[in-house]
């Protein structure tokens, strides 16, 4: 499976930084999913979970309290003023 | 030994106690480095790639009519002023207000002990300036803006070129201004332009505050470092300058005594 290159930046600095499968989130228009290859985009996100997939059984659930979400051709940011891990 | 013997060594004895004071200070701004400039780093990173987005948008032109966009014809400036919570830092606090001093200014929001004395606000630590103070000052500024209460924010901080340079500077934050020469990309927006940009620039002026006041914390406990080094090295020159001195006329005091017992024994 393709996988892009995710990078999530709060202000402490880059919290995850990583080539991953899948990313899924809260967007302004509702849940979505980046996988490689997407069309550059560019949205807020709204507070709720950010699940992470970098292979087959290893996924990674996150959660912001909001934040921007980046999709260019090389690579995938989110920032976000705060980020944490679910564990 | 005379009255000039005991002023020299209490003088002495006092530029020691200076000495040791600028080595602990010193000591102390050499292990807050460390920790100062990584910080630094992790706030550049934030607001350059905030930076990056902001300007990806402001280069789209559905967003050139967002109320941040637009240059206002007024001049009422607001400033947001970092500086130290402590002095002992060469000209670093100095160099901060001689630069607010050659700017026109509104209403200032000072950070740091220092700055708040002399603006007389109330005290925020520019030591210990959380993201979430940041946040509300810059969520707050953001809706002052947009109800058109003033005409142009900048911050006033102090820019880290090196461990032996720094330099005062003026930011400009709002209004936003396009950069000059983005190359343009397709970028598909949700739900619009405005509505996003919206939306991000408080999270954007957050940012710059805390990229400016990491920036600036690096650059005053480098500024400290490089002060107490050299006051530690006067210090020490001038103990043995007045050691000299001391010891001179410790020894003319004892030539004195002897030529008057021998003179007072020949007679």
């Amino acid at each position: 499976m393709n996988t892009f290159e995710l990078i999530i930046t709060t202000p402490d600095g880059h919290v995850f930084r990583d080539q991953v499968q899948c990313l899924s989130l809260r967007g302004a228009d509702g849940d979505l999913a980046v996988m490689a290859g997407h069309v550059p985009l560019m949205t807020s996100v709204k507070p709720g979970e950010i699940i992470i997939q970098s292979g087959e059984d290893s996924i990674r659930v996150g959660a912001v309290q909001g934040g921007l979400l980046s999709v260019a051709k090389d690579a995938v940011t989110l920032l976000a003023a705060d980020f944490s891990w679910k564990e | 030994m005379g009255a000039n013997t005991k002023a020299l060594k209490s003088r002495i004895r006092s530029v020691d106690s200076t000495l040791h004071l600028t080595r602990a200070m010193g000591l102390v701004a050499s292990s807050k480095m460390r920790r100062a400039n990584e910080a630094m780093r992790n706030g550049r990173d934030f607001a350059q790639s905030f930076g990056n987005v902001i300007d990806l948008l402001a280069s789209c032109p559905e967003t050139a009519t967002s109320s941040y966009m637009v240059k206002r014809e007024g001049d009422r400036t607001r400033l947001i002023v970092i500086a130290g919570d402590r002095g002992l830092a060469g000209g670093y606090n100095a160099n901060i207000f001689r630069l607010v001093d050659t700017l026109s200014y509104e209403k200032v929001y000072p950070i740091g002990k220092r700055a708040c004395d002399r603006f007389k606000a109330a005290f925020a630590s520019s030591e210990k300036y959380t993201f979430a103070q940041a946040s509300e000052l810059a969520r707050q500024l953001c809706a002052d803006y947009i109800a058109g209460e003033y005409d142009r924010l900048g911050i006033v901080s102090t820019k880290y070129v090196s461990m032996m340079t720094q330099e005062a500077e003026v930011t400009w934050v709002l209004p936003i201004t396009p950069p000059e020469n983005q190359e343009k990309s397709v970028v598909v927006f949700e739900p619009d332009e405005q509505t996003v940009l919206q939306d991000a620039v408080p999270d954007y002026v957050a940012g710059m505050i805390m990229r400016a006041i990491r920036e600036s914390f690096a650059s005053e406990v480098a500024a400290r470092r490089m002060a107490m080094d050299s006051a530690g090295k006067n210090a020490q020159t001038m103990i043995d300058d007045l050691q000299l001195k001391y010891n001179r006329a410790r020894q003319g005091a004892i030539t004195q005594e002897i030529t008057e017992i021998v003179a007072g024994s020949g007679s």
